[in-house]
C-alpha cells in the first residue's frame, strides 16, 4: 500500500480539556473534539512460552481464558465501536501471540472485530503471528476476515541463537508459513530478526547468514533489532548476573552495517531504524507511532495516543476478564508543549525520511527548552550525525547507529 | 567527703560499658529497674556500634571503711582513633580501671590506653572482666598484664560486670587504691574543661572538672584560651540524671550551662576561670587535637542545579551541629570542579571519618558524597619554608618543592602466632618497617612496625582482621613526618590534568596505582563520539595509559507504540545524568568517577 500522506499537524487539533481518568472520558472527549483516531491495536496476551528477552505484557499457561478474553475483547471493542469517531487508516493485532489462540477463537475475534467497523476500507489490517502456529487453517483464517498483512517473528534461521532466545520453533516453519499465507492471498508479510544474539558462535557470519536466508524467502518488509536486554526480563538478569554476555558495540555496529548493505543489495529500503520494505511496502500502523499520530489501545497493557496525551490500559488478565467494556486506564501522561515537541524529534528522527522543517522550527522555537535543542541540532550538524536534506531534517547512516546519542540532547 | 576521679579504659568489647552500668548499679544511682543496658553511652550510634564515642562523666557515693566517698566516673571513649578524647578525659582523673577481657587478654588497645593513663601520672587498677564465661582464663590474663604492663599480676581484681561478681570489691579498692584529687595550689578559679555536649534548649553543656577555686550558679566565667566570657546560669551533675547544684568545688566534677550558643566558643582542653579574679596561667597539657586523616562531604544530592545551594546548606548546618558535640574534627568549605561545594573534613582516623558521616546522615538527615581519605602531607618549599597539604591538588609546582613528607605511624599488632608470616608480609608490603616482636603470653605476639599512616588508612585494618580471623588487634600513634620518595601522580583525560583526581603516593608504588585508577576510570566514562586517552603521570612523564574507545553503537532498537514513553523517561534520565557530568575538555566524566577511583582498594 501506498505512503500515507501525514498530515497530522497536531498544534491544529482540539486539546482535551483536562487529564481524562477514564478511557470512557478519552473518548467522549474524541467525539466532541471531532480529532480522528488513524490506528487501532489490539493486545492478545497469550503465547506458549514467555521469551526471556520480551517485556511485553504476555502470558504463557493460562490458555483456558483464550476464549473467554476474545468475548471480552469484543465486549470492548464493540463500546469503542459506539464512541469511534471514523474508521482507521491501521489496525493491529499485536501481542503475545494471536495466532495461538485457537482457530475458532481466532475466527471469532478477527470477524467480530471486522464487524465493528474500526478500520476504514483499504485499510492496513496486520496480525502477528509465531511461524509455527501459521497453518492452512490459520492462514485462511486471517484472509478469510480481511487481514492483509502479516508480520511472522522468525527472529533467526540458526538453531543456537533460537535456542539463546529461547524460541522453539524449527526454522523451516518460516518458509512453510509464508507459503500458507501467500496461498491464502496475503502477499504482505514481514520478517521480525534479531541480531547480536550471544549463541556462542561467530556473531557477524551467523547474522550475515540469517539475512541471506531471510530474503531469498522474498518478504515484502523485515524488521531487524540488535537485541535489547529490557530491564526487568529474565535475560537482563543473566546480562547483570554474568551468565551471558552481551556481544561488543564494535560487532553489533558491524552487524547494523551489514544489514544495512545486505538489505540494500537485494532491494530492500530502510525507512526507520529498525525497519525495512520492498517498494512502499511499509508499515503504516508503526509509521503512525514516529508520526505522533492518534491511536486507540484495546485489551490490557495496550498503549494509546491522542493529541499529547498517553495512556496505558492496567496489565492485568484477571481484572480485564471480570471488566467490561473499555480497558482499565493504568497510566495517564498529559505532556507540556516542551515534552510534545520532545517526542516529536525522538520519534521522527526515527524514521530515515526525516522530520519536515516546521516542525524542527516550533521545537526550537519553544521557549524552555528551544535554544539547548537548536544548539544540540546545530552540534550534531557539525558532527554528522545530522543532516538537512531540503526540508527534512535526518539522521545520517552514522548518526543511525548513535540514535540516542543525539536524541538525548533534543528532548 | 573523700573524692575520687576515674575513669574506665579497656580494649574495645573487654566490657567497659557494662562495667560501668554495672558500677552505678552497686552504687545504687541507677535501679534494676531503671537500668537500661551501656547507660551511659547516650547516643544510638554508640550503643548501635557498641563503642562509647563522647566521655559522660556521672558522681555517685559509695560507702567504704566506715565513710562516704563520692566517685566521679568519667566515661572515655574506647577506640583507636579516639586516643585524643581518651587524653582529655584522662587529664580530669587521679586513677583509671584498666578492663581486659578474661578470654581475649591484652590487646592492642589495652597497652595504648594504659601507657596513655600511666603518661597522664594515674594509678591503675587492673581488672580481669567476664570470669563468667566457660573460656575465661583469668590467671593467664593476668600474668600477661603482668608481664606486658608491668602490673602485678596479683593486684588483679577478677570481675564479672554480668553477673556482679568482684563489683563490690572493685568499688572498694577504686576508694582505697586511687589517691585524693590534689589540693587547690592557686586561689583563683581554675576548671579543665574535658568534654561538651550540645543540648538543643540549654545550648551548649560544659563538662568541667574543678582544679582550683570553685564554679557558682551567676558567676561570670572566661575561657582562658578564647578570652570570651560567659554568665553560669546552671550547674549540675549527673548521678546519672541530671541533678542540677549551686556550686562545683575544687576536685569536683560536673556540667554548666552558660547560655553558650555554639561549640565554637568552648574549646575542650581550655581552662575556665572566674573573670573578675582571674588566674594567671592556664591548667597545662592541653593539645590541639591533629587532624590526620582528611577526605571531602559533598551534599549527595548536589545533582540538581536548583537544589545544590539548599543541599549545600543542609550540610553545613548539619557539620555545626555535628561539631557541637565533637570538638576533634576540622571542616573547611571546599569547591571541587567535579562535585561542586562541600567540605573538606580532617578527622582524627577512619573510625572517626566513618563515624562523623553515619552522624551526619542520621542526626542531620543529609546524604553525603564521600572521597577516598588522605593524610596530611608536609611539603618542604626551596625557599625552605613547610607548608601542610591535605588535598594532592594543594601540591605546590614540582619545581618549588624540594622535598614531601609524610606522617609516620608506630603500629602495634597483636595476633596468634599462627598469623605473624602474613603480618610480616602486610606490613611489608605497605612500607613498614619491622622494629620488633615480643610474646605476649602463649600463641600471642606483638609486633611493632614503622608504617607510613598513607599505608594504614584504606584497608589495613580490614586485612588484619581477615588474616587472624578478627582475632588480631592493632593501635598506631604518629610518630613523626619524614620525606620520602614521594609524588604527585597526574591524571589526564585526552592530555587535561583532572586535579580531583590527582594522588600522592610513593614512586615505586606509583605506575601500579596509576594504572589501577586509570581501569577503574575507564569503566567509568562512558564511549563518546572519539577515542579518550587517559593518562597518569609524574610532572611530564606518562607512567600508564589506558583507553576509552569511540561509541560504534548507541540507539534503541524498538520504538512502538507502548514503548515510548518508557524510551523517554529513559532518555531524559540520561539527559539529567549527562548535566550533573564533569566537563574535563569535551569529555564527561560522571561524578561517581571521581568517587569511586578515589578508592584505592584492588
Amino acid at each position: 500500500m501506498a505512503m500515507p500522506q501525514f498530515d497530522h499537524s497536531t498544534a491544529s487539533l482540539p486539546q482535551l480539556a483536562e487529564t481524562p481518568s477514564t478511557a470512557e472520558s478519552i473518548l467522549r472527549g474524541l467525539q466532541d473534539a471531532g480529532t480522528c483516531i488513524q490506528g487501532a491495536y489490539v493486545h492478545v496476551p497469550f503465547c506458549m512460552h514467555r521469551c526471556h528477552y520480551c517485556d511485553f505484557f504476555t502470558v504463557a499457561g493460562r490458555d483456558q481464558w483464550r476464549s473467554a478474553y476474545v468475548t471480552r475483547l469484543l465486549d470492548e471493542a464493540t463500546v469503542v465501536a459506539q464512541h469511534w469517531p471514523g474508521p482507521a487508516d491501521t489496525l493491529f493485532v499485536g501481542g503475545g501471540t494471536p495466532t495461538w489462540l485457537e482457530p475458532p477463537d481466532l475466527a471469532r475475534l478477527l470477524e467480530g472485530l471486522a464487524a465493528c467497523s474500526l478500520l476504514g476500507k483499504g485499510g492496513e489490517w496486520t496480525v502477528e503471528a509465531n511461524p509455527e502456529t501459521v497453518t492452512e487453517e490459520v492462514a485462511g483464517i486471517l484472509a478469510g476476515a480481511g487481514v492483509n498483512r502479516v508480520s511472522l517473528g522468525a527472529q533467526s534461521f540458526r538453531t543456537e541463537a533460537l535456542k539463546a532466545l529461547e524460541r522453539w520453533h524449527d526454522p523451516d516453519s518460516v518458509p512453510r508459513a509464508l507459503a500458507f499465507l501467500r496461498d491464502a492471498g496475503i502477499q504482505d508479510c514481514s520478517l521480525d530478526l534479531i541480531f547480536a544474539v550471544p549463541d556462542g558462535g561467530d556473531a557477524v557470519s551467523g547474522w550475515t547468514s540469517d539475512l541471506k536466508r531471510a530474503v531469498s524467502l522474498a518478504p515484502t518488509h523485515l524488521s531487524c533489532y540488535g537485541l535489547t536486554y529490557e530491564p526487568g526480563t529474565p535475560l537482563r538478569r543473566r546480562l547483570e548476573s554474568g551468565a551471558v554476555t552481551q556481544v561488543d558495540q564494535d560487532i553489533e555496529a558491524v552487524l547494523y552495517a551489514t544489514t544495512q548493505s545486505v538489505l540494500a543489495d537485494h532491494g530492500y529500503t530502510q525507512y526507520e531504524i529498525s525497519n525495512w520494505a520492498q517498494g512502499d511496502q511499509v508499515c503504516d500502523h508503526n509509521l503512525n507511532y514516529w508520526r505522533n499520530a492518534n491511536w486507540w489501545p484495546l485489551g490490557p497493557s495496550g498503549s494509546g495516543h491522542v493529541n499529547g496525551t498517553r495512556w496505558r490500559n492496567r496489565p492485568r488478565l484477571g481484572p480485564y476478564l471480570e471488566g467490561q467494556g473499555l480497558s482499565e486506564i493504568d497510566t495517564v501522561e498529559v505532556l507540556d508543549a516542551d515534552g510534545r515537541a520532545g517526542e516529536v524529534l525522538m520519534l521522527g528522527l526515527r524514521c530515515t525520511r526525516g522530520i519536515e522543517r516546521q516542525k524542527v522550527i516550533a521545537a526550537t522555537s519553544l521557549p524552555m527548552r528551544g535554544q539547548q535543542r537548536a544548539a544540540a541540532i546545530e552540534r550534531h550538524l557539525e558532527s554528522g550525525l545530522l543532516v538537512w536534506d531540503d526540508d527534512l531534517l535526518r539522521l545520517t547512516q552514522a548518526g543511525m547507529l548513535l540514535g540516542d546519542t543525539v536524541l538525548v540532547d533534543l528532548l | 567527703m573523700p573524692i575520687r576521679n576515674f575513669s574506665i579504659i579497656a580494649h574495645i568489647d573487654h566490657g567497659k560499658s557494662t562495667l560501668a552500668d554495672r558500677l552505678l548499679q552497686a552504687t545504687r544511682a541507677v535501679s534494676d529497674r531503671e537500668a537500661r543496658e551501656q547507660l551511659l553511652d547516650s547516643m544510638d550510634l554508640e550503643r548501635e556500634r557498641g563503642i562509647t564515642i563522647k566521655a559522660s562523666a556521672v558522681t555517685v557515693s559509695h560507702h567504704c571503711d566506715g565513710q562516704d566517698y563520692q566517685l566521679n566516673f568519667i566515661d572515655t571513649p574506647g577506640h583507636v582513633d579516639f586516643t585524643y578524647e581518651v587524653s582529655r578525659a584522662l587529664t580530669a582523673c587521679e586513677g583509671a580501671v584498666l578492663v581486659v577481657d578474661s578470654t581475649q587478654g591484652v590487646e592492642a588497645q589495652t597497652v595504648a590506653n594504659a601507657y596513655l593513663a600511666i603518661g597522664s601520672d594515674l594509678d591503675l587498677i587492673p581488672v580481669v572482666n567476664k570470669i563468667d564465661l566457660p573460656a575465661a582464663d583469668p590467671d593467664r590474663v593476668a600474668m600477661e598484664i603482668e608481664s606486658v604492663l608491668g602490673l602485678p599480676a596479683e593486684d588483679c581484681i577478677y570481675c564479672s560486670a554480668k553477673t556482679g561478681q568482684g563489683i563490690a570489691e572493685l568499688l572498694d579498692a577504686i576508694c582505697r587504691m586511687l589517691p585524693d584529687p590534689r589540693p587547690a595550689t592557686i586561689n583563683e578559679t581554675r576548671a579543665l574543661i574535658f568534654d561538651s555536649h550540645y543540648d538543643e534548649y540549654r545550648g551548649v553543656i560544659v563538662y568541667v572538672r574543678v582544679f582550683d577555686g570553685a564554679l557558682k550558679i551567676g558567676d561570670r566565667i572566661r575561657m582562658m584560651g578564647t578570652g570570651t566570657t560567659w554568665t553560669i546560669t546552671e550547674l549540675g551533675i549527673n548521678t546519672p540524671q541530671p541533678q542540677k547544684v549551686t556550686q562545683i568545688g575544687t576536685s569536683e566534677v560536673g556540667y554548666l550551662v552558660a547560655s553558650i550558643k555554639t561549640l565554637e566558643d568552648v574549646r575542650v582542653g581550655d581552662t575556665i576561670t572566674l573573670d573578675k579574679y582571674p588566674a594567671s596561667e592556664a591548667l597545662p597539657g592541653y593539645e590541639e587535637p591533629q587532624q590526620m586523616v582528611f577526605c571531602d562531604f559533598y551534599p549527595a544530592t548536589a545533582a540538581a542545579e536548583s537544589s545544590k545551594k539548599s543541599d549545600f546548606e543542609a550540610l553545613r548546618e548539619a557539620i555545626e551541629k555535628l561539631r557541637l558535640n565533637d570538638a576533634s574534627f576540622t571542616y573547611e568549605v571546599q569547591h571541587s570542579e567535579a562535585l561542586g561545594f562541600g567540605f573538606r573534613c580532617g578527622f582524627l582516623g577512619l573510625l572517626h571519618m566513618e563515624i562523623v558521616q553515619e552522624r551526619l546522615e542520621r542526626e542531620g538527615g543529609v546524604e553525603i558524597v564521600q572521597t577516598a581519605p588522605t593524610v596530611t602531607y608536609q611539603v618542604l618549599t626551596i625557599d625552605d619554608e613547610v607548608v601542610e597539604i591535605h588535598n594532592p591538588a594543594d601540591l605546590p609546582d614540582p619545581a618549588q618543592i624540594k622535598e614531601i613528607r609524610e606522617p609516620l605511624v608506630k603500629i602495634e599488632i597483636i595476633c596468634p602466632d599462627d598469623n605473624i608470616g602474613d603480618m610480616m608480609s602486610l606490613c611489608d608490603s605497605r612500607r613498614g618497617v619491622f622494629q620488633s616482636q615480643q610474646f605476649i603470653s602463649e600463641g600471642r605476639q606483638m609486633l611493632v612496625f614503622e608504617i607510613p599512616l598513607a599505608e594504614i588508612i584504606y584497608d589495613f585494618y580490614d586485612k588484619l582482621k581477615s588474616i587472624t580471623r578478627g582475632y588480631g588487634t592493632m593501635d598506631y600513634e604518629i610518630t613523626e613526618f619524614r620525606a620520602d620518595s614521594l609524588a604527585k601522580v597526574s591524571i589526564l583525560v585526552n592530555g587535561a590534568p583532572v586535579e580531583a583526581l590527582s594522588l600522592i603516593c610513593h614512586r615505586e608504588n606509583a605506575e601500579k596505582r596509576g594504572r589501577s585508577m586509570l581501569l577503574k576510570l575507564r569503566k567509568q566514562i562512558d564511549r563518546h563520539q572519539f577515542e579518550i586517552a587517559l593518562q597518569a603521570a609524574i610532572g611530564g612523564k606518562i607512567i600508564a595509559r589506558e583507553t576509552v574507545k569511540a561509541v560504534r553503537k548507541n540507539v534503541t532498537a524498538k520504538c512502538y507504540g507502548g514503548d515510548i514513553t518508557r524510551k523517554r523517561k529513559l532518555l531524559e534520565k540520561q539527559k539529567a545524568g549527562k548535566k550533573r557530568m564533569k566537563s574535563v575538555g569535551s569529555v564527561q566524566i560522571p561524578q561517581e568517577a571521581f568517587l569511586s577511583i578515589l578508592d584505592q582498594s584492588e
